[in-house]
């Protein structure tokens, strides 16, 4: 009997996620790429006309693009190891003996389900002249400042927002990752004679490279992507020093109608924060402990 | 069995992607043409409005959707992509010239020469000497004087500064009240307000981006003098975003701002004590010079594609004339129709601060109707932020300005 094979109830299971994803990830990833070598303007679809690699020099000559890599590559790197090491931190100090823990993990998440627009906007009020921060320093005889009406420190109270606003989450993946570390093998490390330095260093740490390779890679890709924050906030002002590659992108698109040339930009976002993923991925594989062998997944 | 099921699952997806196809479709069936209009103020405002009209033109129906200012552009450009723009649309006076240029919208010079005269803010619909928008509503920006702060300062709230040199004297004095209090506010550190204020210096000595054969004059002696004044009221000004701005004057902590009417209808709820009037944007002096403030005006287009041209038009001109323009416009609180007719309407003149917002737009400026205006402007603030910055000196900020405005004014030559 010739029976056709039959389709996998997953397949029928899967297939309206996977038309979603194809219609609002494949397509326009396929599509954007394709706009990089065009000239594209949504008001003149018409007069479309093929321009090869023009946008990718032009991406390579613009002062503009090499300032919003810049700020957002300060972003990047004053933020993820930050983020990461305070996380770590509080992760640890949730793993101790501590009164109110939940509460705690609570207050710690609350961050994470706010909308990034509603936070933007308070720490907008916060930063302000009369606000939170300003009227403390007044309080304590300091000099006031305009927080994000200085060019020298716009960026930076943005970067102290984003990390105030992802701390919380990440600490509680790495407290998941503490939890999951078997009790043997801190006390085969007590018995060896290993301190709390010793121990964090050459138990938990090592435990906890997949949760931090985690937590290094997605927060590498959102901090890339930095924009919601700099729109609400700054809008890439004051003097260009807030523009980041998402937020250069968006003016692109659809202040300046350059399709084409935003797609490009788009590209370099994903490029970068690709192989920033894959560098940060490689560190954390290649030093995965021997320990962790032959343990339990 | 199993694959039975399948296929009625298959069955009612298809369905329903067939049902939502015929909702979603253009109602061929129905009798009456159908004009579709995109605009951003509250559907409640606009609804009696259409209803009227639909009255005054049976077998005319109109659909409207009400377009929001943080994603209606967008919108707009996603539709004109895909050809599904509406027949009608409100736009505002610093996109026009783009739309206009890249052959999108429906010629309405006919209507201009019409009414011509009836109304204020044509400028930005003006493209190579056709016209492509009907000026609907605007908004001016005045000087807006905290009259206790005045008495403080020991300067006559009756007698707002009408030069320069008074502004400054005013802003020093009050600055000088100290206590937390700024004479006067600047906007800083953010896009699409800061040409706004410093333009309006810069028009009233005179100078202005482009000049009548299109050179770009933006660093002529007369935007270079308007920069240097600006500057000098940086020492007693506060230099923030607009919202900060407009905060300060409602706490009565702040002597002076240009801003706009949107305040006049928020210190009414928010501060109803604050005892404060407006004025016109002082001129460079007594002898010279004029009082120009920039304007803000949304104007009605009809687009090429539509099927319904006639329709359409008729929409367009029903919204802009003047008893439906001010029904928008009390309704908003923060906009004037553009029609001249509500200079003598006690509505709009009753309010002395209110007057001041009408008298200032018979004098106000729209933005240099050139499709790269967008980029333009960022060029201007950039130009006046640096030089309020003190980075560099104020003529280099314009020479670079006048620079990069050369180049762009290129880009879009060359079409």
């Amino acid at each position: 009997m010739s029976r056709r094979r039959r389709v996998s109830p997953v397949v029928w299971l899967l297939l309206p996620w996977a038309l979603v994803y194809g219609a609002f990830f494949v397509f326009p990833f396929l599509f954007s790429f394709v706009l990089g070598f065009l000239h594209y303007n949504p008001l003149n679809v018409a007069n479309t006309t093929f321009v090869g690699a023009g946008n990718v020099t032009r991406l390579f000559g613009d002062a503009a693009f090499h300032s919003a890599l810049r700020n957002t590559l300060f972003f990047v790197i004053g933020t993820v190891p930050v983020t990461t090491t305070l996380a770590l931190a509080l992760a640890w100090l949730l793993h101790a003996p501590l009164p109110m823990k939940d509460a705690f993990k609570a207050a710690m998440f609350l961050p994470s389900i706010l909308s990034v627009v509603v936070i933007a906007l308070l720490f907008k009020l916060f930063y302000a002249p009369g606000g939170a921060l300003n009227e403390t320093l007044r309080a304590l005889g300091l000099q006031t400042h305009g927080w994000l009406t200085d060019p020298a420190t716009a960026l930076p109270a943005i970067m102290a927002m984003d990390i105030w606003a992802a701390v919380g989450y990440y600490a509680l993946v790495l407290y998941a990752a503490f939890t999951s570390i078997p009790e043997s093998l801190y006390e085969a490390a007590t018995l060896e004679g290993a301190g709390h330095w010793a121990t964090f260093r050459h138990v938990t740490l090592p435990m906890l490279k997949p949760a931090l390779g985690f937590v290094l890679v997605i927060n590498t890709i959102r901090s890339f992507q930095v924009f919601v924050e700099v729109l609400v906030m700054t809008q890439g002002g004051p003097l260009g020093s807030t523009n980041t590659l998402v937020m250069m992108l968006y003016d692109t698109a659809f202040r300046r109608l350059d399709y084409g040339y935003s797609s490009v930009i788009a590209y370099a976002v994903f490029i970068l924060s690709g192989v920033f993923s894959v560098f940060a991925l490689r560190r954390m594989r290649s030093q995965t402990p021997v320990q962790q062998r032959g343990m339990p997944a | 069995m199993m694959r039975r099921s399948h296929m009625r699952a298959v069955g009612v997806v298809a369905g329903l992607c067939l049902l939502a196809a015929f909702s979603c479709g253009k109602k061929s069936g129905s009798r009456s043409t159908s004009v579709h209009l995109w605009q951003f103020w509250d559907i409640a405002v606009v609804a009696p409005i259409i209803a009227e009209f639909e009255k005054q033109n049976p077998g005319l129906h109109v659909e409207v959707e009400q377009l929001t200012w943080a994603t209606g552009l967008e919108k707009i450009q996603a539709a004109l992509a895909s050809g599904t723009q509406p027949d009608v649309c409100e736009l505002g006076s610093t996109w026009l010239p783009r739309f206009s240029y890249e052959g999108v919208l429906e010629d309405l010079t006919a209507v201009y020469e019409a009414e011509r005269d009836s109304f204020l803010m044509w400028d930005s619909a003006l493209y190579k000497d056709r016209v492509y928008g009907l000026p609907w509503v605007q908004g001016s920006r005045v000087l807006f004087i905290n009259r206790e702060l005045f008495k403080k300062a020991g300067l006559d709230p009756d007698r707002p500064p009408q030069t320069w040199d008074e502004l400054l004297q005013a802003s020093q004095k009050i600055g000088a009240l100290g206590n937390g209090v700024y004479g006067f506010g600047q906007n800083i550190g953010e896009k699409y307000v800061l040409y706004k204020k410093f333009m309006a210096f810069a028009w009233g000595n005179g100078g202005d981006v482009f000049d009548e054969r299109g050179n770009v004059v933006v660093n002529s002696p007369a935007m270079l003098e308007a920069l240097e004044f600006y500057l000098k009221l940086a020492p007693f000004s506060l230099q923030e975003k607009q919202e900060v701005l407009d905060q300060y004057f409602k706490t009565g902590k702040l002597g002076m701002q240009i801003s706009g009417a949107w305040n006049v209808k928020n210190y009414a709820l928010e501060a109803p004590n604050l005892d404060y009037s407006c004025a016109l944007v002082p001129k460079p002096a007594a002898d010279r010079g004029e009082h120009v403030s920039f304007a803000g005006a949304e104007m009605l287009v009809v687009f090429k594609g539509s099927q319904q041209k006639e329709a359409a038009v008729k929409l367009a001109r029903f919204l802009q004339a003047y008893p439906q323009a001010k029904a928008v416009s009390l309704a908003a609180g923060s906009v004037f129709p553009a029609a001249r007719e509500a200079m003598n309407d006690p509505a709009f003149t009753r309010d002395p601060r209110i007057k001041v917002f009408v008298e200032q737009s018979l004098t106000s400026r729209t933005p240099p109707a050139h499709p790269g205006w967008n980029e333009m402007e960022e060029a201007i603030d950039h130009a006046v932020e640096e030089a309020m910055y003190g980075r560099r000196a104020p003529r280099w900020c314009l020479d670079d300005a006048a620079k990069e405005i050369t180049t762009i004014a290129a880009r879009f030559n060359q079409k």
